[in-house]
């Protein structure tokens, strides 16, 4: 097992230098920068007056002296500064981290408890209203896009009640009354798309094993059918939900973009967005190596709990 | 946000006018309006509805009680940074002062032959001789009462110390490049050495583009201005929450007063929500969260004042900001060709774009904004004072484009790109379709928004046709509007259409050196050139839509209202004792 670890770290730091390299590359190759990006729309420089801006950002070196100079920095825990607010890059993910790993927690949960009680129940119960109620709010669920959701319900929210969640993260262990009131209810909108898809794999996973011999010969030896399922037949069929729902708390950190700007709670993927507009490489660069860490983590995670679901399964 | 019936209404629009104007072509004959009963309701409100505006605009705005002391203002805006030399934002103006501002008045046609100066921190300026330019300073003036400044009184070594600092910054680089040295009088007496001659310099130090004078200690402090913001402005920066949002709190220092000699600014703090969506700002609005706002269109205006009945509207007929228009490739065939240009203007039906854009609600947008011309009454923004390049005359497009040896017309590409502000889908569409009936065949192409910007930009060329915004000035300047984008000394980044036109030259060179008595006429005669040129294909521009709670107000202009460039008001704004009480200790309250 120890093996196995050292050897998936040792892949994930390869998989991490290869990532760096290909986002430093690709964010050069797009058009404009910068410079160009922050301009109001009135000012009229000249190409000598950019030159001499791009030169103070230091986007004029050769790009292997950028890339080594920026990798030096990532090395001790530096990853420069933004080329639009010149501030720090950690200090402007910093925040931007905890607001996101805020609401991926609380969607997660919100999405975990719609969709396991409801994915079980619809296939204990497969082909009766209940299932058919549960299939449909799934397929409900996948067919509404959450930032359709979300300017919806912040409209209804602004005109019936005169209210929407506050403005200005605080995060649980400092103001919990305030932080629930800020991401519940975006948690919840981006909690029911992801409940929708784990719903629909906890659903059939647990039918096929509900059809497995061993469930037949547990019902045979006259257990009840709490214990056959609760016991027998729930944690084998986690292994593809275990699988859905890694890949998704990956997606969450950067993947709740649109939510984040409706309810104004920008976590890392707005930040990487706006980066991504406004060029600003540096900003790029670090969120991108972030999402890269969290990804090669959490698939990590995920396959060290097969073992854990499955016993059969060893690692070697 | 659009309204959910947005898209529909405003395609069944598009069919209509559509369908009419194709059926019946006259030469300036003026499409028809939807005036008649429709299945759409609010196409068919639409035009009572703007005469309801039309009632509110331009009657004067009803009296104000008294200015009061205290009170969080708040309203939503897009800043990355709060560091004058990363970059300018109009909010910025909160915090640092230049030498002198504009009057917002300047907004009206009525009075933009005459746009008045503010002097903030410049009490007076001399010209010695068309290159030597000497200001006086205000005396007693503070920088914000915190380390490593302390408070310490603003002189001409500032001054000078600003303006060779910002030299260099893009954002004030059209600006500090007009001067050659800059030298110290006096602890309050700057002069200005040109580096070319301007009898009318005073001008090109007012706006935004020029440099706000920032205290050296703070510029070299670790951090730089990011982290010690000090100026001389109206509020100091207390808080800065990147994404979120930013919070400032009154300068009790302030020197300017009142009208009545009291100290302003009257509020205690001002919060900026950095807003990206436009529901989010609406759903602000509603729920009382902002205090003020820029409504993008007349179908979201609508939406608001049926849900916020007690909101006060000021419409701001639109310099020039906000048009909608085509570059063309001038340099390629076929839109080197004088008589083509002009065709595709010419079938253009600029009603119909006034109807799809923004239901009616706009006006007739020529080469550069109408002030700067001459015409300063609203009135005059007509299709006779555009001359017959800008009328709706199919007929005679075909002709121009048979004359210029393109009989059966001619295929080519128009980029676009989403800009926030603007509906490009729809004008690229309209405009596809117009061309389509006098033969030219347009493939639109759509473009990823920062390859866009570049393009509209002069950094990178565009294939042939491409839509845009007309490049703008920072406040009512014939140098920004029209010299600096027409002159083909500038390269691309400033005269972005390439115009190359020695007669255009000679007309703004002349302008350039002329002390002042023959300039309205020579910008009228600019204007004439290029009308007749049509260098840049300009269309409409729809007007401004500010909007308040009913319980804030503001002096100076109270039709230009923030956000925009016009700082003074969000110095002089107060609310009555119907405001919401709000915190200010700090940003997330």
């Amino acid at each position: 097992m120890r093996t196995y670890i050292a050897r998936r770290v040792v892949q994930g730091l390869l998989v991490l230098w290869l990532v760096s390299f290909a986002v430093f590359s690709l964010v050069r190759i797009l058009p404009g920068d910068a410079v160009l990006m922050q301009l109001d729309a009135a000012a009229a420089p000249t190409p000598e007056q950019l030159a001499r801006a791009r030169q103070e950002l230091g986007l004029d070196r050769p790009f292997l002296e950028q890339y080594r100079t920026w990798m030096s920095g990532v090395a001790h825990g530096d990853l420069g500064r933004s080329l639009i607010t010149r501030r720090p890059v950690t200090q402007e993910l910093a925040k931007r981290i905890s607001l996101t790993s805020h609401l991926a927690v609380m969607s997660m949960i919100v999405a975990l408890l719609i969709a396991l009680p409801i994915g079980v129940l619809a296939a204990v119960r497969q082909d009766t209203p209940a299932d058919y109620v549960g299939r449909l709010g799934a397929i409900l669920g996948l067919s509404l896009p959450d930032f359709w959701l979300a300017t919806v319900v912040i409209t209804f929210l602004a005109i019936w009640f005169h209210w929407i969640p506050p403005i200005g993260f605080a995060p649980i262990w400092q103001d919990p009354a305030r932080n629930l009131s800020q991401l519940l209810i975006p948690a919840v909108i981006i909690g029911a798309r992801l409940a929708a898809v784990s719903m629909r794999m906890t659903r059939s996973s647990l039918l096929e094993v509900l059809r497995q011999d061993y469930v037949v010969t547990a019902r045979a030896k006259g257990a009840r059918e709490r214990t056959v399922i609760v016991r027998h037949a729930l944690k084998n069929a986690f292994i593809p939900v275990v699988t859905i729902i890694g890949q998704q708390f990956s997606v969450l950190l950067g993947g709740t973009v649109i939510v984040e700007f409706i309810f104004l709670q920008p976590g890392v993927g707005s930040l990487l967005l706006d980066a991504v507009l406004l060029r600003d490489y540096t900003i790029i660069q670090g969120a991108v190596l972030f999402f890269a860490v969290v990804i090669v983590a959490m698939n990590l995670l995920v396959d060290l709990s097969y073992s854990w679901l499955d016993p059969r399964i060893r690692y070697r | 946000m659009k309204t959910p019936l947005s898209r529909p209404i405003a395609l069944a629009v598009v069919a209509l006018v559509l369908a009419l104007a194709s059926s019946s072509t006259p030469a300036q004959e003026k499409a028809p309006k939807t005036d008649a009963p429709d299945a759409t309701p609010f196409a068919y409100a639409a035009p009572a509805f703007i005469k309801e505006l039309d009632t509110r605009y331009p009657a004067s705005p009803p009296v104000p009680p008294p200015p009061r002391y205290g009170g969080v203002l708040q309203f939503p805006a897009t800043i990355r940074t709060f560091d004058p030399t990363a970059g300018y934002r109009p909010e910025l103006a909160l915090v640092w002062d230049t030498l002198t501002e504009w009057e917002a008045t300047w907004y009206f046609p009525e009075v933009q032959r005459t746009p008045v100066i503010r002097k903030t921190l410049a009490t007076s300026w001399e010209m010695v001789n068309p290159s030597t330019w000497i200001f006086k300073l205000r005396q007693g003036v503070r920088f914000h009462n915190r380390p490593p400044v302390n408070g310490r009184e603003m002189t001409a070594e500032d001054v000078k110390y600003s303006y060779e600092l910002l030299r260099d910054k893009v954002q004030y680089a059209t600006r500090a490049a007009l001067i050659k040295t800059i030298h110290v009088v006096d602890k309050y007496t700057v002069k200005f050495e040109l580096a070319m001659p301007d009898p009318k310099f005073y001008l090109n130090v007012v706006d935004s583009l020029s440099p706000v004078i920032v205290p050296r200690e703070a510029v070299e402090a670790p951090g730089g201005l990011a982290e010690n913001p000090i100026g001389t402005g109206a509020f100091m920066l207390k808080e800065f929450a990147p994404g979120e949002g930013v919070l400032l709190v009154r300068n009790p220092d302030y020197y300017l007063k009142d009208k009545d000699g009291r100290a302003l600014p009257y509020l205690d703090a001002v919060r900026i929500f950095f807003t990206k969506d436009r529901a989010t700002d609406t759903a602000l609005f509603r729920a009382r969260q902002i205090d003020l706002m820029r409504v993008p269109t007349l179908d979201v205006l609508y939406a608001l004042m049926k849900t916020v009945p007690d909101l006060q509207l000021y419409r701001v007929p639109s310099f020039g900001w906000g048009d909608y228009g085509v570059s063309l490739a001038l340099d390629k065939p076929p839109f080197n060709d004088v008589r083509v240009r002009q065709a595709l203007s010419m079938a253009i039906n600029r009603d119909v774009v006034a109807e799809v854009i923004n239901r009616g609600d706009a006006t007739l947008y020529g080469p550069f904004p109408w002030g700067l011309a001459g015409y300063t009454k609203r009135a005059d923004y007509s299709y006779a004072n555009l001359g017959p390049n800008y009328q709706y005359n199919p007929k005679r497009a075909k002709e121009l484009l048979a004359a210029a040896g393109y009989p059966s017309g001619f295929e080519t590409e128009l980029e676009w790109a989403e800009f926030e502000g603007w509906t490009y889908n729809e004008f690229v569409q309209l405009v596809a379709r117009f061309w389509s009936d006098v033969g030219v065949r347009v493939k639109l192409k759509q473009l990823e928004t920062s390859t866009w910007i570049n393009k509209v930009g002069g950094a990178q060329p565009f294939t042939q046709a491409i839509a845009v915004a007309s490049p703008i000035g920072a406040g009512p300047s014939f140098m920004d509007w029209a010299y600096l984008r027409f002159h083909s000394s500038y390269p691309r980044t400033v005269n972005r259409a390439g115009i190359n036109d020695p007669k255009l030259d000679d007309l703004l060179s002349t302008w350039r050196q002329d002390s002042g008595d023959k300039r309205p006429a020579l910008q009228r005669a600019v204007w004439d050139h290029l009308r007749a040129n049509v260098y840049r294909i300009t269309t409409i521009v729809p007007p401004h839509y500010r909007i308040t709670q009913s319980y804030v107000y503001a002096a100076g202009n109270p039709y230009c209202w923030f956000p925009g460039y016009c700082s003074y008001e969000a110095k002089t704004a107060w609310m009555t004792d119907k405001a919401p009480t709000r915190k200010f200790d700090k940003f997330a309250q």
